[in-house]
Formats: C-alpha cells, structure tokens, sequence
C-alpha cells in the first residue's frame, strides 16, 4: 500500500452539497480540499435536472439545475477547488483515511482532517415495494429515466404510468409529455401527492395528467416489454380494495417511490444514522457522531429545495474548519431534540446550546392551524403543514441563554389548535 | 415460390452426443462430455445459458440430508460440496463454504432433525450433529428465542449459478463442444441409418445419443421420442433478496420445516447478501414466474418466523422459479435413465436438490452412455482450466491495485452498489453477454441495493458500443425487451458544449 496523502478536507461528491461546501471552505482559508465525484462531470444529479426554478432563495433567480450548478462550478474553479472527477471512494473510517479509485489515478488513500459527506440520495427500487407481476423491460426509476432522456437523449417509452408523486416523477411526467409521450397516470398511494404543492399543478394540472390519490399499481404486465400495469384503489392501510382494479396499457412504468440518502459510506465510517430521516445524526454544525466527520445535504436527510442543500453544505464546511483549527474532538455538552407523535423528522437530532442553529423539521401528516414549539424557546403558530413541505427554523444564540444548564432534552411538537 | 415450396430447413450439423439444454444439468454434462473423444453439442432454446429454472434458484449446495435412504438423489449429492470445490478451482468461479443450521421451533420437530441426519447418514453424510438453544444462541445470535433444537453440519456451500453455469459452458466450448443457443427442439425422428434426427427453430441435427436435460421442458422432449410416462410436478416458488446491510443477522444457512407449500431456508448468497425462501403455489404454467403481494408476504413471514429481526424495508428485490420434480417416482426421486422406446436417449430428470447432484449427475450420465453402447474415451489435451476475469468489489486493496495496474479500465466504477468496473463489464460483453440481464448476471451490475438505477445507462451504452448496434436494439433479455424505444424528438445535443 502507498502511503496516505495528507489532506485538511475531502468533500465525498460534488453536487450542490459537496461543491458549497467547498467554495466556502476555501473562503474560510482552508487549504487543502479535494472533492471527489464518482461521476465524469461534476454536479451530482443537478445537470439531469433542466427544469427551472432552483436558486430562488440562493441566486434570486430561477435557474435551472445546470445553471444553479454551473454557478457553483466556476465558484470553485475561481477558489482553486481540486474536483477529482470519475473517482469512486471505496472506504472511509473512524480515523477519517480515505481510500478513493480512478481511472486516470489507480487506488490512493487519504489521511483526511475532516470529511464532509455530500453523496446524496438516491430512488427507492422496485424491489423495495414488492410490485408483484412479471419482470419486463421499461421498468424505470424516475431518476433514471431523466437521466435518459436529459442527459443520454433518449426516450424510455411512449405511454407511461407513474407510480408515486414523489418531485422527480411529477416533473418526468411533464418532461415526457413535452417529448411526445403520453402519461396515463400518476399512481400515488396516499392520500396527497407526496412532492411540492408547485409541482403538482405546473407538471400534473397544467398538462392534464391524472393524478390518482388513494391508489397503487398491483401488477406489472408483460413477459418481454411492459405491456400495462393494473392498478387499484387502497384503504387507509394501503391495501388494494376489492372490485377496484383496472388495466392500464402502457410501455413503460416509472417509479417515484421515495429517497434513501445513500449512506454505506458514512456506515463503514460508524457514524450513527437516524431512523427517521436515514441520515447521520448531527449537531448543529452538521458533525456526526464520528469526530470530524460532517454531513449535508440529501445524505444527511432528503431535502425540498436544493438551495437548502447547499446552506446546509455551508454550515458543515464551517463545522470542519473549526475542527482543523484543532478545537478539540472531546465530550460535547448535548442537549438532544426530542419530537412528539407528530414530528417526522428533526435535524440537527441534538445542539450544543453555544450557537445559533438552523432546526429542519417534518410533521408526519397533513396538519392544519397548527402550534410548533420548541421546548419552552419557541413557539409559533403555523396555517398548514404537510409531510413533503420542510419547515424551517432559525433561531440565534442568544435564545438557548434562557436555558438551564441541565437541560439534556429540548421536547419539539405540532400541535393542531 | 409457395410458402409451402419454401426452401427445407438447414442442416446445422452431426454429432455424436446431443445434450438438450444448457442449464446447470446440461452444462455439466456438456463439461464432463467435453473430456471424451467425439463430436458434441449443447441446444439451448434461450438466449443465454442457464437462464431457465437454474438461474432463478437458491443456489444452495446441499449434503444428502434431504434425501431419503436408498435414493438416487442421495447417491449423487453425497460428496457435492467436495465436487463444487474442486470445480471452482478449475472453472474460476466463486464458492463459499457456509454450514447448515436446521432449526426444530418446538419439541415436537426434534423429530424431524433426527430423521434428516439419519438420512443423510445413510448416504454415508458424517458430522451432523443436534445442538441445543445455547449452541444455537452462539452459532446465530439472531434466530428466534423459540428454537429448541437445531441440526448442525459443516462445510455446505452457496455459489452463484449463473456464473457456474456461464464457466461450466465456456469451458465446454473450450474443449471443443458446440453451443447453439436460441435453438429450440420442436421434433425427434430417425434417419435411414437409425440415428436421430432433431428438427429445431434453427434447422436439423443429427446425434447417435441424444441427452434430455431440458429441465421444465423434459417431459416434453420425452413425448417426441414416444415416452409418454414422464410427468413433471410443478411449483412456482417466491425467494426474496435482502439488502446486505442486514447480512449479519444470518451466517449459516438456516432451515426450518419443509411441506407442499413452503421450504422454510434462509441464508447467506454467494455475493453476501441473503436470500430466503421458499413459498410454493402449485402451478401448470412452465412459464409464470410472476411474483404475487401474498407470494411476498408469505415468504417474508417464513423468514421472520427463523429471524424475528428481519425487516421489509431490506428486501432489495423479489423473484419466482419453477420448481419441477419428476411425478412418476417414489419420493419424487430423480429420473435418470435411458428412453423405453429409444435407447439411445437418456432423460435426465431431477428435482431438488438438482443443483447439489449436478456435478455427480454428469459422471452418471456418461455411465449411462457407455451402457447405452458409446464408445468412452478420454481425448489428450482436455483442458480442465477456463479462466473468468477478477472482479473488483470482492477483491483486497492489494489486488485491485494490481487489476488496475494490469488494465486501467479497473479504476472505472460503473455499478456503485456492487463495485462493478467498465472493465468487468466489456469482459462479459466480449466473452458473450448480449442483454442487460446477461451482463448483470455474469458481473453483478445492478444486482445491488439501486437494483440498476446509476448504472443501468452506462451498461446500455457499453453493449450498444461493444457490439456495434444502437441504444434502441440493446434489450433487457433478448428480442422484444428492448430499453428504450427511440431518441428524444430534440435529438441529443451535449449541454456540456
């Protein structure tokens, strides 16, 4: 084995996570910071990404996703950011060494100061949900097949069903029909579409695409391609009700079933994940419990808005400079948030009560007219909130003065008025 | 011209074997043939090798402890995981060697353990060995409290078999054995001088011997030589893969109790997954294997009933096989013997564990052709090595410095879940992979927790690149699964500039 090459940061991927991260770790003065991109263009899944309206809240503009990314591309051409491209990190540890493969570079390792973990997310397979039915061609995860048409140019099929609302399949369902396909249906198995309220009229109303809460498909049909996919209505437990299928005929079913940040790295790491959100736990510095190893973006917890991705790349690079200025890796004072039954999803799991925090949080059901508290530091009222829409936080640190210094548990609920 | 003046089909060629059906039977027995003097050829009605019953199937290597006393069955799977040992180091191929954990969850099926270790006993099997809930709590931390006993035995093994299968044709065809694939037999008849005549898709061949080792279709083959007393029992069963995250909660291979409906059997795959199975349904159809919510359902309660940790959410992916097993024998014992009415046809007919006997079915085979009246003999020059190429994500870090030093193209990761390279891809192209599943198969690109997702763009470009054709005509498996049906109306214009 080589010896291990020395560096202050590496950043795993260089999506709109990875590469914020970057150019404000460069702006922070930290030297050396490689990025590595297992693919051969950097961005992560933003090139594939040609609609607009990314960078509303960053750029005050809507850009479409090579755009915002291209944005942040010459960011860190004009900071000096080595971006290692087509290079796949195969392991990392508790001791934070690295050890990445290329093409052009073989097998090399790393002795890292700190990590930042930006790898993403990535669709949730057929497998996943147990689809019954045969195993044809035109099977596809709405990931996928964007990344057909958008980035390869061609076409996965010409009649299509989606099976889940989540925000990439609404938006392939208005991509396709632009291309001269025609999208029979959106399926979704809840009652409310699981993507952006925005996405559900501009991709599905605006191009007359139904959208069929309350259902799901129950077979795949076809021995060779797809030939049709039978669907039906669910009760409150999701399961098919009797005298409710029908047979759609299509080519091609694609899946936009759900996101799974894409965390085998950060397990080989052992940093410590949240069932919740499938990420690491962190802190309000984006730390994980791996000293030195800091999370963001869509692998540290599926976010609404790439905007917020790269905020959150940010945060975790100013977390990593104030490990390479050697604050020591000691016993962190915690004190742990704790939501009730109607909390989804809460980043940062735990705070150290020394600075201010950016609180990301999901309810786990539609909600109307509803109370968010934060123990007893915060309390507004909110008019709605449903599962697919992040609610926001920021509070200064001054507000965590008024707690007592025992306090290890902050309680967070929604609470319907 | 009429249709009905229309050229006769070709002749395609004589031999004096012909082994119908180049699943895991059929390849060992193209294998073992491929060591004798003669003209041989393996028919393959597929577009692959194996991609038939064998591929879909828990690619387990047994010890006879299935199979009852006096049984044929038996008799060929004493000494399988031996056999597959060996044939790995030949073949290249990957064997791992796992032990058997049989679980009893109540008292009343020590019964059980006792009469699967005397049986195995009686095929001259040692080394089983009942166990109490403390030696199983150590063995395997996460099965069920309830288990009170467990039989233990050592040294079974797991492989994969389509890339057995794909090593075992390969090396055949090294030695000398023709493959015709996509060729499906459709009649048998004599020539003039008494040898047959197979009149296939592709056109006529003509063989002194004829093996029929057509797996769901052998009842079939049977029939066109006047046998009409072969029937096959059929079952479709539902196996579900499992994430490899989970991988620690089993490292044996665990059974549980074993009926018409269900073979209660989980453990670890080839590739360190886990795989578990198996619920039945009866069924008539050779060609359903579509997978049910309750086919699902039920097995994933099969697998939770053994380890209550097992969770849904890990299952990667679902699949069906048919399980055929010959109806006409006692215990459903193998059927391997020549034709009543044609001598010179030997049926090969077997059932679970169909795998695990392959290698010995294969010598038994040849004994049956010399009884039959073929001369036997070995040829010089039998090379017994075919070489596979290295894959990378189960390589140390030593050796895939090597592969890349050797071939850069190692350092081009393509499947992520699996640690696939372009390298391995483009070797199982030119080595003869012509379809998305055959690629997946022989490297394990999309075989991991995205089931395709990033690399399935990539493998598409690959064969349209390696085999000269477009994106449109490269399919999933063969004529009519194409990927894609056209390129985009705007046309593809790189935005890269």
């Amino acid at each position: 084995m080589t010896t291990a090459l020395n560096l202050d940061l590496a950043i795993i991927g260089s999506g709109p996570a990875g590469l914020a991260a970057a150019v404000k770790a460069r702006q922070l003065g930290i030297k050396d910071v490689v990025v590595f991109e297992r693919d051969e263009r950097p961005g992560g899944i933003l090139p594939q990404c040609i609609h607009n309206g990314f960078g509303l809240q960053k750029f005050k503009a809507a850009l479409t996703g090579p755009e915002y990314i291209n944005r942040y591309i010459k960011m860190a051409q004009v900071h000096s950011v080595d971006i290692e491209l087509d290079t796949m990190v195969l392991e990392i540890d508790k001791n934070r060494i690295l050890t990445a493969v290329s093409e052009h570079r073989g097998l090399r390792t790393y002795q890292c100061k700190s990590i930042v973990l930006a790898m993403g997310c990535r669709e949730r397979p057929r497998g996943a949900i147990g689809i019954a039915g045969t195993r044809p061609a035109g099977v596809f995860t709405a990931g996928q097949a964007q990344r057909l048409v958008n980035i390869e140019g061609y076409m996965p099929g010409e009649t299509i069903v989606i099976q889940g609302s989540g925000d990439v399949g609404m938006i392939m369902a208005r991509r396709l029909s632009l291309e001269g396909a025609q999208v029979k249906a959106v399926v979704e198995i809840q009652p409310f579409a699981s993507g952006l309220i925005r996405n559900e009229v501009q991709c599905l109303h605006d191009f007359d695409i139904p959208l069929l809460l309350s259902h799901t498909v129950v077979e795949i049909h076809g021995d060779k391609r797809v030939e049709g996919v039978s669907i039906a209505e669910v009760d409150e437990r999701w399961q098919p009700l009797e005298g409710t299928v029908q047979f759609i005929a299509c080519d091609t079913l694609l899946l936009s079933v759900g996101l799974i940040p894409e965390n085998e790295l950060s397990k080989m790491a052992g940093v410590s994940l949240d069932p919740q959100t499938g990420g690491a736990y962190v802190d309000e510095l984006l730390e994980t419990s791996v000293p030195g190893i800091f999370s963001c973006g869509n692998v540290l917890h599926v976010n609404d808005y790439v905007d917020e991705v790269s905020n959150e790349g940010e945060i975790a690079a100013r977390g990593a400079q104030s490990r390479i200025k050697g604050r020591p890796a000691g016993k962190k004072k915690k004190i742990a948030l704790v939501g009730n039954k109607t909390i989804g999803q809460i980043v940062p799991q735990a705070i150290s009560g020394q600075r201010a925090v950016t609180f990301y949080i999901r309810v786990n059901r539609p909600m109307e007219k509803l109370t968010l508290r934060i123990g007893d530091i915060f309390k507004k009222r909110i008019p709605y909130a449903r599962p697919s829409e992040m609610i926001q936080i920021r509070l200064p640190k001054k507000v965590f003065s008024e707690l007592e210094a025992s306090t290890a548990r902050l309680k967070v609920s929604c609470e319907e008025r | 011209m009429s249709a009905a003046e229309a050229a006769p089909p070709p002749h395609i060629g004589d031999y004096d074997v012909i082994v119908i059906g180049a699943g895991i039977t059929g390849a060992m027995i193209a294998r073992q043939l491929s060591k004798l003097q003669g003209r041989f050829a393996v028919l393959e009605k597929g577009a692959f090798p194996g991609f038939g019953v064998s591929k879909a199937s828990l690619s387990q290597i047994h010890l006879p402890d299935f199979c009852p006393p006096g049984s044929l069955k038996g008799k060929l799977c004493r000494d399988a995981p031996a056999r597959f040992k060996k044939l790995a180091g030949e073949l290249d191929v990957y064997y791992r060697e796992v032990d058997e954990l049989w679980l009893a969850l109540e008292a009343a099926q020590v019964a059980n353990l006792e009469a699967a270790k005397a049986r195995a006993e009686s095929h001259g099997a040692t080394g089983f060995e009942i166990i109490g809930p403390q030696r199983i709590r150590e063995l395997e931390p996460h099965v069920t409290p309830e288990a009170v006993a467990g039989l233990y035995a050592r040294g079974l093994g797991v492989i994969y078999t389509p890339q057995w299968n794909f090593a075992l044709i390969e090396n055949a065809v090294q030695n000398g054995v023709q493959l015709h694939l996509q060729t499906e037999v459709v009649d048998i008849g004599k020539t003039n001088g008494g040898i047959y005549r197979l009149t296939t898709n592709q056109g006529t061949l003509t063989a002194s011997y004829v093996i029929n080792a057509a797996g769901l279709y052998t009842d079939e083959i049977a029939r066109m030589v006047g046998d009409g007393h072969i029937h096959l029992s059929l079952r479709k069963g539902t196996m579900l893969i499992f994430d490899k995250s989970v991988s620690h909660l089993v490292r044996h291979m665990i059974f549980g109790t074993f009926s018409e409906s269900h073979s209660q059997d989980i453990a670890p795959t080839a590739h360190g997954n886990l795989i578990l199975g198996v619920h039945y349904v009866p069924t008539n159809n050779k060609t359903d294997t579509k997978v049910s919510r309750e086919g699902i359902q039920q097995t994933f309660e099969l697998g939770r009933q053994l380890v209550p940790a097992l969770s849904q959410k890990d299952i990667i992916t679902s699949f069906a096989g048919i399980l055929a097993q010959p109806d006409m024998t006692r215990d459903g014992d193998f059927h391997i013997a020549a034709s009543q009415h044609s001598p010179r046809v030997i049926h090969v007919i077997v059932g679970a564990p169909g795998l695990s006997a392959a290698p010995a079915v294969a010598e038994y085979v040849i004994q049956l052709l010399a009884d039959a009246g073929m001369p036997i003999e070995e040829k010089t020059g039998f090379n017994p090595k075919r070489g596979g190429w290295p894959a990378f994500g189960i390589a140390s870090i030593a050796e895939k410095q090597q592969m890349i030093a050797a071939n850069s193209k190692y350092g081009h990761i393509i499947c992520r879940c699996e640690q696939v390279t372009e390298a391995e891809t483009v070797a199982s192209i030119r080595r003869g992979a012509r379809t998305m599943d055959a690629v997946k198969h022989l490297t394990r690109a999309g075989m991991g927790r995205c089931q395709g997702g990033f690399c399935g763009p990539f493998v598409l470009k690959c064969l349209a690149d390696e085999l000269g054709i477009t994106p449109t005509q490269v399919t999933k498996s063969g004529p009519g699964s194409h990927q894609i049906v056209k390129m985009t109306r705007s046309g593809f214009k790189s935005c890269d500039g």
